[in-house]
């Protein structure tokens, strides 16, 4: 008998049924660790070899002391850097977190399109949709995390318009 | 195909949780899962495109024409079908739109064609759904889970990929309500062969009562109409049968109020060869039904079986 049979709900909502089935990761970090979780790099028409794009997801914290982002590495890009968007002359521009980004003591911290990000520049390869690279976050206070499975999704706007621009002056 | 699917695989099964997918740009619109269904589907075309045809399961290919057929180009066809449901229609748009936007470095869209079904809670459970001519529609279809709905509906064999998987046949149907609405009670009920009020079959008393095909009436006329839709549609041997599971659709009413409605018509099965185009050749034939009903769209997909965690649909298929 096919396995998904007996997964069939009153209608024939079969194979998502069985994503539904699917036990959730479990969420909890064990106390007193840093960790990333929903991370994910920005596939764009910029994130072509030589050009850039982003690493994004949430860092939580549950240790009692606060850790830094200080940067990053890895082999699809030249150059990592922490930045933040902020306004500069009316304007939303980027640029590197002086001393990293801090995720306080049990807090969480998003790196999200239009906001911080760990930035990927001379990109060695493409970056596409659906692709993994690997990812090595350096933090100060805690242990380095390497994410070895970075998927490449699909994204727009965020941090583009600057990237097209200014980019290579400030950095 | 693999880099698109891993995107869809773990796109759907976040959204069938309620959760918002990765880089969701509105992750405040996953506000529950509401059932959240998706699953993808491959067309004859895509197995064309790729030089995959060996992959086909048997049985599967582009339909014939049939004399009913009146289709349009804008609603049939296509290499990749997503076939996305929700209860909820907030959690349906936002879904989709993810779905979508994993989808673009890949495709471009075809056609979206969105259907409905009733409000959950409308129909009381068990109760079978009422189309757009008002008729109980869905009655005599294999019972989900049962051994008959295996055998019908889920491929047991044939490449790899498709093992565990179904052919999806998908028609849209156009309804001409107006002069459907012309015909009295009687008349309407002899076009199906069954009752209006509870789709009981003219020859029984509840929904679920067998028909009787050889029942005549005093007069020598068979109960159930020669030219009803439930008696050239019934099976005539042991293979042509199948799942349908229709939806309705509604677009925008012509400006003398003539009303665009119909069915987004789906049936799956093991081999449309052998189930659903046997059926659809009788209907061509005789069935009083076709003088209301014109299929507008036609589509047929292959798709792949259920997935485990850490699998991807269609794995392998594309790898
Ligand atoms: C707008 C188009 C259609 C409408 C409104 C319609 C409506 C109905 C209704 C009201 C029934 C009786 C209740 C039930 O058993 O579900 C029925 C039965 C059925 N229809 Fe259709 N139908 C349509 C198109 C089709 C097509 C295109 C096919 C297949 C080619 C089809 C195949 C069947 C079958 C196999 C049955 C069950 C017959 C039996 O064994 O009793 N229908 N349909
Ligand atoms: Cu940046």
């Amino acid at each position: 008998m096919p396995p998904a049979a007996d997964n069939l709900g009153n209608d024939m909502r079969k194979i998502a049924a069985l994503l539904t089935l699917l036990p959730l990761l479990a969420g909890c970090a064990p106390q007193g660790t840093v960790e990333i979780t929903d991370y994910w790099v920005k596939s764009s028409e910029m994130s072509t070899q030589g050009g850039m794009t982003a690493v994004y997801g949430t860092i939580t914290n549950t240790t009692g002391d606060d850790v830094v982002l200080i940067g990053g590495s890895t082999d699809a890009a030249g150059v990592v850097e922490v930045h933040q968007m902020s306004m500069i002359g009316g304007e939303m521009k980027m640029q590197e977190i002086d001393g990293g980004l801090v995720i306080p003591a049990g807090q969480s911290v998003t790196l999200e399109p239009g906001g911080d990000h760990l930035m990927l520049m001379m990109l060695k390869t493409d970056v596409v949709a659906g692709g993994t690279i690997e990812v090595l976050f350096d933090f100060e206070g805690a242990e380095d995390i390497i994410l070895s499975d970075v998927v490449g999704k699909p994204a727009e706007g965020g941090d583009e318009e600057y990237h097209s621009g200014e980019m290579e002056m400030d950095n | 195909m693999l880099r698109w699917m891993t995107l869809l695989t773990d796109d759907i099964s976040r959204l069938a949780s309620g959760e918002p997918i990765l880089a969701d740009p509105n992750p405040e619109l996953a506000i529950g899962a509401a059932r959240f269904s998706a699953y993808v589907g491959f067309g004859p075309s895509l197995f064309r495109k790729l030089g995959l045809e060996s992959q086909m399961p048997s049985g599967f290919g582009p339909l014939p024409s049939f004399k009913v057929d009146q289709l349009q180009d804008q609603f049939s066809g296509g290499d990749v079908l997503i076939h996305i449901a929700a209860d909820d229609p907030i959690v349906l748009s936002h879904g989709t739109r993810g779905l979508i936007r994993d989808s673009l470095p890949f495709a471009s869209v075809r056609y979206s064609q969105s259907g409905f079904a009733h409000t959950p809670g409308m129909v009381p459970a068990g109760l079978t759904h009422r189309n757009l001519m008002g008729q109980v529609d869905g009655t005599a279809n294999p019972k989900p889970g049962s051994e008959d709905f295996n055998e019908v509906v889920w491929i047991e064999d044939g490449p790899a990929w498709i093992q565990g998987g179904t052919q999806l046949v998908f028609r849209r149907i156009a309804m001409q309500l107006n002069t459907w609405d012309q015909l009295g009670t009687a008349s309407k009920e002899e076009v199906i062969g069954r009752k209006l009020s509870n789709g009981a079959p003219l020859t029984g008393v509840n929904e679920e009562d067998a028909p009787d095909f050889a029942a005549r009436h005093p007069n020598g006329l068979t109960v159930i109409p020669d030219f009803a839709h439930i008696r050239r549609a019934s099976p005539q041997n042991v293979t042509d049968r199948m799942f349908r599971r229709p939806f309705s659709y509604e677009a925008s009413p012509a400006s003398d109020g003539t009303p665009d409605v119909g069915l987004l018509w789906t049936a799956y099965q093991r081999d449309m060869t052998k189930q659903f185009i046997p059926v659809q050749r009788r209907l061509d034939e005789l069935d009083l039904l076709n003088e209301w009903t014109v299929p507008i769209g036609s589509a047929e997909f292959a798709i792949a079986g259920g997935i485990a965690r850490g699998e991807i649909i269609a794995q392998a298929l594309f790898s």
